[in-house]
């Protein structure tokens, strides 16, 4: 579904991504782990087109995304779960939702999406009418994970879901995140840092390292190798 | 070589002043002769506000104020006490002065747009209580009884000749401002106001000084305005149309230069005034469109003026725009870090104890305490959102902390303003370097030294110095327009020690870097260093840092998590499930 | 309860201020709310509002003569339906304005500027207000005008006290003020509870995310910059009604409308109405103790005191980030 092929990309004059292929078939679940600086927040910003693309391609259920608005690109089905969760605090919980599902998608299915939505996250459900900047930090990242839901996506991608929550609640989050690969098919790209969380569920996986794939392959091999922990420490 | 461009300066003034003055001899229509003064009167006017807008930054609508009070002392002055204008004059340039003084002192605590807003205000302000105060129409008295002595002259271009005296002195000042530290720092502000303060600039001063000067300008001005006009009303003194005629012709003609009022004035008066001769008939409001036209023009065409679009086009030098790559050449990596085993045998310089910072209800940093000794580096890391930026921000007091102290060389650090903590010896880096992209590395780098001496001939060998330190020598004379992104990372560092600190705060240098320049920068480091320099960096590139660092503090959630020599944090389990997460150690030690 | 002649005057006169100061507030209110929507919104400073404001009330103005719309519906409904005319007007030539100039400094383009475009954008709006005062100046000729209608020569009387105390309300303000409340309500409905409104909303809160989302966030700015332009255009053409007018109006407002906004919390659209109607009551109970000319004075030494002492206003939030 999601192409990537030898992607450069210059942030602030410096290499944030050196020559990057990355595949994502159909309802694959690609985990996406390194270090701070490695570029895989860029990365995701490539994709939504936040950032500009200086070589390569990325290619989308086979269309050229670099030649599409950034604003187009939810509209095709990508949905974005930000770093940092980025909730519009301002409105409702409910609002944020209905901010989810402009697109097509997102309209059509609004009902079956919400119940879904109630299902997982019933906690959203009672808040409903809460000014999202008023939730705690592992409920405004449910907020965000169901927001993207909320656009009827193909497919997702979070970014480092677990980022200052702590470990039980990050915890809850890779399950249900997880549980919404199984029971939806979602095809889903997850970047983390914290390398376990990420290659257990898993279907194949990269390890990035200032800019580059240092190393990518199927689950287990990852799960084994110490290599990731170089990629981290240097030794 | 600053004198030579003081001088090519002031040759262009006389061959410009020589230039006006031959040509207003021939001018006869006294239509002309006025304009030729307005010409003049406008430069002054712009060259006011570029002193506190144009080089600093500031964006303000308020420049009417001392303009009108210059207007209405000479006005008065004439008029009730008989005070001639050659004084009224210098008495309105003082007033204007002390009144932009005052107005400053409690406007600059304002941010941004807040400052706009209210620099707005006190023109309109003092307009409506003049209006109230009936000085609907003051018009100057006509002498008949030696009327030179008064400022009142039969031929008009006396009067142009006199706006050259008075335009000749306003422009002196800008070139002085412009090649001075005072300009440079006004420019360090303009860039980055809180770079500028860990640099060690003094910002309240050097914005005083500007605004006081701007006013002196102004109103010095503002008096001569009121002898041509000869009748000052609230309107014509105050209005929005005077602050906004003085920022239109500057922006115009180029925002920052000390030539860009008078290219505005010389190119925009006399349009708009003979379109309104010829056709203010018909059309009545056509100056105030020429002005309006101009500015939106140059605003999305060339939104820093003429003088500036015409400077690049005959400076252009093509940047090798090439940005960083990731070079994967081998090479056998230096260790650098001397102190590992030595840590605690040096005196401390820099001790935080308790220090707690609070974001409205969530803890950025809590209860850190730790020393750094002397001549040692130390890395602070931990995963993202730690809080590592927030306490280089309390080391400089841009935050204030809650709780706790930071003592440097023993002396108390919280409450100091920070340029006050860089004289101290504190140099700081920032991630998003930020510079004078028209200057020389040695005119950026000199900022730097500025806080720890007042010579400028000195400044500027600390500052050679500095670009010596980090091995940009060969470039101290280029325009940094030029630089790589390597180059501009160093020539921050040099920025920093310019002042020869005794501690420096490398925040994120390596960020980005490829392994051959991650190696050129450490050589730095190293060098710094050797030099006597205490190091404290933040970095996320662990590899590096194993070879640089004598002692490593990790930051997680805002609490030292673990401190000690890098061969033992790194095998740490406590860092390892900071950064792979706690399944990651559990499964590693299952095996 | 029987009051002595000289509290019967006091009263009256208190009452009458403030009554005034209502209806006259719920105008700047509406105007306000204009400049709100933009500040609001997209961050931008318009300099140019009070010149929107004004060919909002030269639009009325020509609809009610110049289109016959006083033939048509009279003298009294005319000038109403007038004003009303004049949003939509003004509210194509926002959208103009914002295509054409700008979205060259703000939104999605600006966030590489320096300071966010703000400085460019001050700049480009004064130029624009010189361009729309001189322009507006030869069209329309200098001499004040405004809208004859029978609405600004009656009023009514309001007993409050019988045979004591009773106010005069001019019909014209009073009618104006009302229906300002009632635009104000239905756009405070559409703000919240439209799509659109509610993408502008969410495009003000976090652009990122709003790319994310998918959200257009040029057409929100574009729509909202129009409304507002078209709100103060309506406020304008309600003014026109008792207010005399010529082309350089505007900047007798500009004052009043940013301090509105300011005291109602930049950033906050409902703000900007409440902090419209303060300052109207504010200037009218001025009066009860400044001379004529000071009562201006009272606003911008309000203006700066907020400024100075509490920036965010009743309802604002920091709309600096650190």
């Amino acid at each position: 579904m999601l192409k990537i092929k030898n992607l450069h990309v210059n942030y602030n004059g410096l290499s944030a991504l050196s020559g990057v292929n990355l595949d994502v078939e159909h309802s694959q679940f690609i985990s996406v782990v390194g270090p701070n600086g490695a570029g895989k927040t860029t990365l995701f910003k490539a994709i939504s087109g936040t950032v500009d693309v200086a070589e390569g391609s990325i290619k989308f259920k086979g269309e050229d995304l670099i030649k599409v608005k950034p604003t187009d690109r939810p509209h095709l089905g990508i949905a974005h779960v930000p770093e940092g969760r980025q909730v519009f605090s301002d409105l409702t919980v409910r609002e944020n939702l209905e901010m989810g599902a402009i697109t097509k998608a997102g309209r059509m299915n609004w009902k079956e999406n919400l119940l879904f939505i109630n299902t997982i996250f019933p906690i959203l459900e009672q808040r409903s009418k809460q000014l999202a900047g008023t939730l705690s930090g592992g409920q405004q990242q449910m907020l965000a994970i169901s927001r993207a839901i909320a656009s009827s996506p193909d497919l997702i991608l979070f970014d480092e879901p677990s980022m200052g929550l702590a470990p039980s609640v990050a915890d809850q989050i890779f399950e249900q995140i997880v549980s919404m690969h199984k029971i939806k098919r979602l095809t889903v790209l997850l970047v983390e840092q914290r390398a376990i969380e990420a290659f257990e569920n898993c279907d194949a996986g990269y390890v990035l390292e200032t800019g580059r794939v240092a190393m990518h392959g199927l689950r287990d091999e990852l799960l084994a190798n110490d290599r990731i922990r170089n990629a981290y420490f240097g030794f | 070589m600053k004198k030579n461009v003081v001088k090519s300066h002031l040759i262009i003034l006389t061959g410009f002043i020589s230039v006006f003055f031959v040509s207003m001899l021939f001018i006869n229509n006294q239509y002309y002769q006025l304009m030729m003064t307005l010409v003049l009167i406008w430069s002054v006017m712009g060259i006011s506000w570029n002193i506190i807008c144009g080089y600093t930054g500031l964006a303000s609508f308020g420049h009417a104020a001392f303009f009108g009070i210059g207007a209405y002392t000479v006005a008065l002055g004439l008029l009730n006490w008989g005070i001639t204008p050659w004084v009224g004059i210098i008495l309105g340039s003082m007033i204007g002065s002390i009144m932009a003084f005052l107005i400053g002192w409690p406007t600059f605590r304002l941010k941004g747009q807040y400052f706009s807003l209210a620099m707005l205000a006190y023109p309109l302000a003092i307009l409506h209580v003049f209006e109230w105060l009936r000085y609907q129409e003051v018009a100057l008295p006509m002498i008949r009884d030696n009327p030179s002595a008064y400022m009142q002259f039969e031929d008009n271009r006396v009067y142009t000749a006199i706006g050259l005296v008075f335009f000749a002195i306003a422009m002196i000042v800008a070139i002085k401002i412009e090649t001075s530290r005072f300009g440079l720092s006004l420019q360090a502000i303009k860039q980055n106001e809180i770079a500028a303060r860990t640099a060690g600039v003094n910002v309240l001063y050097w914005k005083l000084k500007a605004i006081s000067i701007s006013g002196a300008l102004a109103g010095m001005i503002g008096g001569f305005y009121a002898t041509i006009i000869l009748i000052v009303t609230p309107q014509s003194a105050f209005g929005m149309m005077t602050s906004a005629q003085a920022l239109i012709v500057t922006l115009f003609g180029g925002i920052g230069a000390a030539w860009g009022p008078v290219i505005g004035s010389a190119i925009l008066i006399p349009l708009s005034e003979t379109l309104h001769a010829e056709f203010g008939e018909y059309l009545p409001g056509i100056s105030g469109i020429v002005f309006g036209l101009a500015i939106i023009i140059i605003i999305l065409v060339a939104p820093e003026g003429i003088y500036w679009k015409v400077y690049d086009y005959f400076h252009k030098k093509s940047k090798f725009d090439k940005p960083l790559r990731n070079g994967s050449e081998e090479f056998t990596p230096t260790y650098i870090n001397q102190k590992i085993d030595e840590f605690g045998t040096s005196p401390i310089i820099l001790n935080v104890k308790n220090l707690t910072k609070r974001f409205g209800g969530i803890s950025a940093v809590q209860g850190l305490s730790f020393s750094i000794p002397k001549g040692t580096i130390v890395g602070v890391i931990g995963p993202n959102g730690a809080g590592k930026t927030t306490l280089f921000n309390l080391f400089n007091m841009i935050y204030k902390p809650d709780l706790g102290s930071i003592k440097f060389d023993g002396q108390e650090l919280v409450g100091m303003p920070t340029h006050n903590i860089t004289r101290l010896g504190i140099g700081r880096t920032f991630q998003v370097v930020r510079v004078f992209n028209r200057m020389t590395a040695v005119k950026n780098v000199v900022v730097g030294a500025f806080c720890v001496t007042d010579d400028d001939v000195q400044a500027e060998k600390m500052a050679r110095d500095a670009i010596e330190l980090v091995g940009l020598k060969h470039l101290s004379d280029e325009v940094v327009s030029t630089f790589s992104s390597l180059e501009l990372r160093l020539l921050e560092i040099a920025r920093a020690i310019a002042s020869k600190p005794k501690l420096i705060l490398l925040d994120e240098t390596l960020a980005g870097l490829g392994l051959n320049e991650t190696e050129q920068v450490l050589q730095v480091i190293a060098k710094l260093r050797d030099n006597g320099i205490t190091i404290v960096i933040i970095e996320h590139t662990m590899k590096a840092m194993m070879r640089l660092v004598d002692r490593f503090i990790v930051l997680d959630h805002g609490v030292v998590l673990l401190e000690g020599r890098p061969d033992e944090v790194i095998n740490d389990p406590r860092m390892i499930e900071a950064y792979l997460g706690q399944k990651w150690s559990m499964s590693r030690a299952q095996n | 309860m029987e009051l002595s002649i000289e509290a019967q005057v006091l009263l009256e006169t208190i009452v009458q201020a403030l009554v005034n100061g209502i209806s006259v507030g719920c105008l700047y209110g509406l105007m306000c709310l204009g400049l709100g929507l933009i500040f609001g919104i997209m961050r931008v400073i318009n300099f140019a509002q009070g010149d929107f404001m004004m060919l909002g009330m030269y639009a009325a103005f020509y609809a009610f003569g110049g289109f016959s719309l006083s033939k048509i519906l009279g003298q009294s409904i005319g000038p109403i339906v007038a004003a009303l005319v004049a949003g939509p007007v003004i509210y194509t030539f926002g959208i103009l304005m914002h295509r054409i100039l700008i979205s060259r400094v703000s939104g999605l383009s600006a966030a590489t500027m320096e300071n966010d475009g703000h400085n460019a954008q001050l700049i480009l709006t004064l130029g624009i207000g010189l361009v729309l005062q001189n322009t507006g100046h030869i069209i329309f000729g200098s001499s004040p005008v405004s809208i004859r209608s029978p609405l600004s020569t009656t009023a009514w009387e309001i007993v409050i006290i019988r045979d004591q105390v009773s106010v005069i309300v001019n019909q014209a303000r009073l009618i104006s003020g009302l229906i300002a409340v009632a635009i104000a309500a239905v756009l405070s409905w559409f703000i919240f509870h439209s799509i659109i409104g509610k993408s502008a909303r969410a495009a003000a809160n976090n652009i990122t995310a709003s790319i994310y989302m998918g959200i257009d966030v040029d057409r929100c700015h574009r729509i909202f910059f129009g409304l507002g332009a078209g709100v103060t255009a309506i406020a304008g053409g309600l003014l026109a009604l008792y207010y005399p007018f010529q082309p350089y109006v505007g900047m007798e407002f500009i004052i009043v409308m940013y301090t509105g906004v300011v005291l109602g919390g930049l950033g906050s659209i409902a703000g900007a109405f409440w902090g419209g109607l303060i300052i109207g009551i504010i200037q009218q109970m001025s009066t009860l103790i400044l001379p004529n000319q000071l009562q201006n004075t009272a606003t911008f030494f309000v203006f700066l005191l907020i400024i100075f002492f509490r920036p965010n206003g009743i309802f604002g939030k920091t709309t600096e980030r650190a």
